[in-house]
């Protein structure tokens, strides 16, 4: 017997699950895949520039952050920066390259693909200022990988339209002479897209099928609603996100809308409530923040009651942004104030895994409560 | 990934189909002095002195029991050796020279029919408490303390599920000794004059279904039914199995007995029918040896007491040895993992696993949550370990979390995305919350 076999002591359970952090975030990437390359296909250029910009920038400042977390400890000893070098690039792992190429693919699929004539360059500044925002104070002031309280990828996106949003312009790929840009600061969903005081839709120009396959204008990464889905059927198969976020998010979401739908135009019978509801789905990043960003592990609850309340607090916050704020755009703020409550949600007082009555009761409670804001809100304003 | 971890695939499922066989008995057989529950002994016999199998040659002292030890084969006792024991502790093991006679003591004898049909519960339950039977699914618990309960008992459950992938010990026990499993059962009804028995397999092992439903279709066994149970890990923690066998909840702190269920280990069982039949300690048990890191798997039935040395040349030995080995004593999500193959197979070792070490890279852990989705007690293993990152650790919020009802499954750091050790954080917890 060869007496020279070597046993390592290790406590128990001594096998895993097939399964790595990497593993998950190329699913994610994979996941991705159809949006991006129907934004390679809608505009090539932007959608080159602003993948390679964003991804370079991320890489590199979580490379730096890297090198600044790993310094060698002061012990008394003088090292020379070639060892302090040598001890981060050790650290170096290859989920500090994955993790943040899944942040920066989705931060360059959001942002805009143009900026207005004459401030062309200005639309580097954008994407280098936002992405380094994003990352840097989005995820890295909290600790890297795993700590973040806020999606990186919106934060940057918020941070960069705060900053430059007035020069953006959005544009509508497939039409006759492909590409052309429209006036500025107008998605499928303009800012007076309900004007609920006049009853004015702007429907006309859109039909469903064209939200559908992406023939509107804005974001490169949005607007084709067919990428999105097969992005999320490949990643609900590999079980890389939690279907409960996008499901309670996009039923919520359907149903208040689906409501508002009923009070602003029931009177009149113009445009049937689901016609409403789902244009409202379809158009804008509902799905995509509802499939690539809410899904964000990191940044959502863990107990999946907790992920079914926070889709309907997205979903709620979606809905008023949507019908009475100034924005256009309410997805990627409800996003960040989904973030900031994802702690409270995860409080162990009170969260459980378990679906109890207490459990159902909260997503419950909160979407009865705002949807009766919101019936009562639509009501002054329509009669 | 996000997901659920139900149940944990076996890579060497055709072992579960395969005969046991008889393990050759080597030259010295070592009997354990202690054990994890039991940790004095006193030993009746001196050196050199002729004890015959199944001959009471000592009492292990625990705090609220005694245990006797049996020698397992007939031979000359030569003294003290130390040994490996499953706890990872090096303890007195008694040598016994065996002479390959097998002389049975007198103690044992076989019972007739009408001599079992008089005996009461506490008759019963002296005879398992002299020949020692235990539990043999790993936790050797003393079954007589088990039956020694007051409380009328409505339902008996057997427990033959072994959800852990890897073993198959009382699988083939379940198959190859089913009369003596059945008899087991009419015994243990008897004793709780209870009419109500119900044998737990996994619904995926139909062969053990189409042949206990041949059986159980005799008059004899009226009152014993087959239970189908999910695939599941960890189905065969007790208040899991009970929850799907009978729809009883059992809360944690509480003993199923309160409810009228008692469970039983399938292969503890056929130790209770050898005791109260033959008078007969257990002197045999069936260990799975197996593990990418073995040339042959296998199926024994071992003596009580052979070293697992023996055992594993018996397998051909190790498969790649300049590797590191994981050598595991147990199921691979639960047993003890040892420094030292210096082991000898005592009544708990229900397999041996020799896998080759895989080195885990720790990744920050993204809050994934299969840990929460996967805990069968539904705590929230990140939760926990993300305040025992804390220093000081705040010991209101480890009580707050509850770690004490962890069952150490397993299921955290199996289904860890980040291959984070959340289990051993939880022990740590655990032990924090005992603290006052």
């Amino acid at each position: 017997m060869d007496s020279k076999v070597q046993f390592i002591k290790e406590s128990a359970p001594h096998i895993r699950r097939k399964d790595s952090l990497n593993r998950m975030m190329m699913d994610v990437v994979i996941g991705l895949l159809p949006v991006v390359i129907f934004a390679f296909i809608a505009a090539p250029l932007a959608a080159l520039r602003n993948l390679l910009v964003s991804i370079a920038t991320m890489e590199l400042a979580e490379f730096i952050f890297v090198l600044i977390m790993n310094r060698i400890p002061y012990d008394g000893k003088k090292y020379t920066f070639k060892d302090h070098w040598k001890n981060a690039i050790s650290k170096y792992r290859l989920s500090n390259v994955t993790v943040p190429l899944v942040s920066a693919i989705i931060y360059a699929l959001i942002m805009p693909s143009y900026m207005e004539a004459g401030y062309e360059y200005l639309m580097y500044v954008a994407l280098i200022v936002g992405a380094v925002f994003g990352l840097a104070i989005g995820k890295l002031v909290f600790g890297g990988t795993g700590n973040n309280i806020f999606n990186p990828a919106a934060v940057g996106m918020v941070f960069a339209k705060a900053c430059f949003g007035s020069h953006y312009v959005y544009f509508q790929p497939f039409v006759s002479d492909g590409g052309q840009i429209v006036s500025a600061g107008a998605t499928s969903l303009g800012s007076d897209f309900v004007d609920i005081a006049s009853k004015s839709f702007l429907t006309d120009n859109y039909s469903l099928m064209d939200l559908l396959l992406g023939r509107i204008p804005g974001l490169m990464g949005e607007i084709c609603k067919v990428a999105i889905i097969v992005g999320f059927i490949y990643m609900f198969i590999r079980h890389t996100i939690d279907w409960r976020i996008s499901a309670s998010y996009v039923g919520t979401f359907f149903i208040m809308m689906l409501i508002a739908g009923l009070i602003v135009h029931g009177a009149d019978n113009s445009i049937s409530p689901f016609y409403f509801a789902t244009y409202h789905l379809l158009s804008g990043g509902v799905l995509f923040a509802a499939v690539y960003m809410a899904t964000d592990p990191v940044t959502s609850p863990i107990t999946r009651p907790g992920r079914v309340l926070y889709g309907v607090i997205l979903a709620v916050c979606t809905t008023f942004i949507r019908l009475f704020g100034s924005l256009p755009e309410g997805v990627v703020y409800s996003i960040l104030i989904g973030n900031m409550l994802t702690s409270v949600i995860d409080y162990p007082k009170w969260s459980s895994n378990k679906f109890s009555w207490k459990n159902i009761l909260w997503p419950v409670g909160v979407f009865v409560f705002f949807t009766l804001i919101l019936v009562w809100s639509l009501c002054v304003e329509v009669l | 990934m996000i997901k659920k971890t139900t149940h944990i695939n076996d890579p060497l499922k055709l072992l579960e189909i395969l005969p046991t066989v008889q393990a050759p008995i080597p030259e010295y057989l070592y009997l354990a002095t202690s054990n994890a529950r039991c940790p004095k002994a006193e030993i009746f016999i001196k050196e050199g002195d002729y004890v015959k199998c199944g001959q009471q040659i000592g009492i292990r002292h625990a705090a609220f029991f005694d245990q006797p030890i049996h020698s397992s084969c007939s031979g000359v006792f030569e003294g003290y050796e130390k040994h490996y024991h499953r706890s990872g502790k090096q303890i007195d093991f008694l040598k016994i020279h065996n002479d390959f006679k097998d002389v049975w003591d007198e103690s044992v004898h076989t019972r007739t029919d009408e001599e079992i049909a008089k005996m009461t519960k506490a008759e019963m339950t002296e005879i398992i408490k002299q020949t020692a039977s235990v539990g043999l699914g790993g936790s050797s618990f003393p079954s007589y303390i088990k039956m020694q309960t007051d409380r009328p008992i409505k339902t008996i459950l057997i427990n033959g599920i072994e959800c852990e992938p890897y073993i198959n010990a009382d699988k083939r026990t379940m198959m190859e000794d089913a009369p003596k499993l059945l008899e087991g059962i009419l015994f243990l009804m008897q004793a709780f004059n209870c009419h109500d028995a119900r044998i737990c397999v996994k619904a995926i092992h139909t062969e053990i279904f189409v042949y206990y439903n041949y059986l159980l279709s005799q008059d004899k066994y009226k009152g014993i039914t087959m239970s189908p149970m999910k695939n599941y890990y960890p189905q065969g923690w007790e208040i899991a199995m009970i929850k799907q066998a009978t729809g009883i909840d059992v809360p944690s702190g509480h003993l199923p007995s309160e409810f009228g269920i008692m469970n039983f280990n399938s292969s503890s069982v056929v130790g209770i029918q050898q005791a109260i039949r033959e008078n007969k300690p257990v002197t045999d048990r069936r260990v799975t040896v197996t593990g990418n890191g073995i040339n042959k798997p296998a199926n024994f039935e071992v003596r009580i007491g052979t070293p697992v040395r023996y055992l594993i040349e018996q397998c051909g030995g190790y498969k790649n040895p300049n590797m590191p080995k994981v050598f595991i004593l147990g199921g691979p999500m639960m047993g003890a993992s040892e420094s030292d193959e210096d082991c000898i197979c005592t009544k708990t070792v229900t397999s041996i696993i020799v896998l080759d070490h895989v080195e885990h890279k720790e990744e920050a852990c993204i809050r994934c949550g299969s840990c929460v989705l996967s805990c069968p007690v539904g705590l929230q293993p990140v939760t926990i370990m993300n305040a025992m990152k804390h220093t000081p650790v705040d010991k209101a919020k480890i009580k707050m979390l509850n770690p004490l009802k962890c069952i150490e499954c397993g299921l955290c750091t199996y289904s860890c995305t980040s291959k984070i050790h959340v289990t051993d954080y939880i022990r740590r917890a655990k032990t924090i919350a005992r603290l006052k």
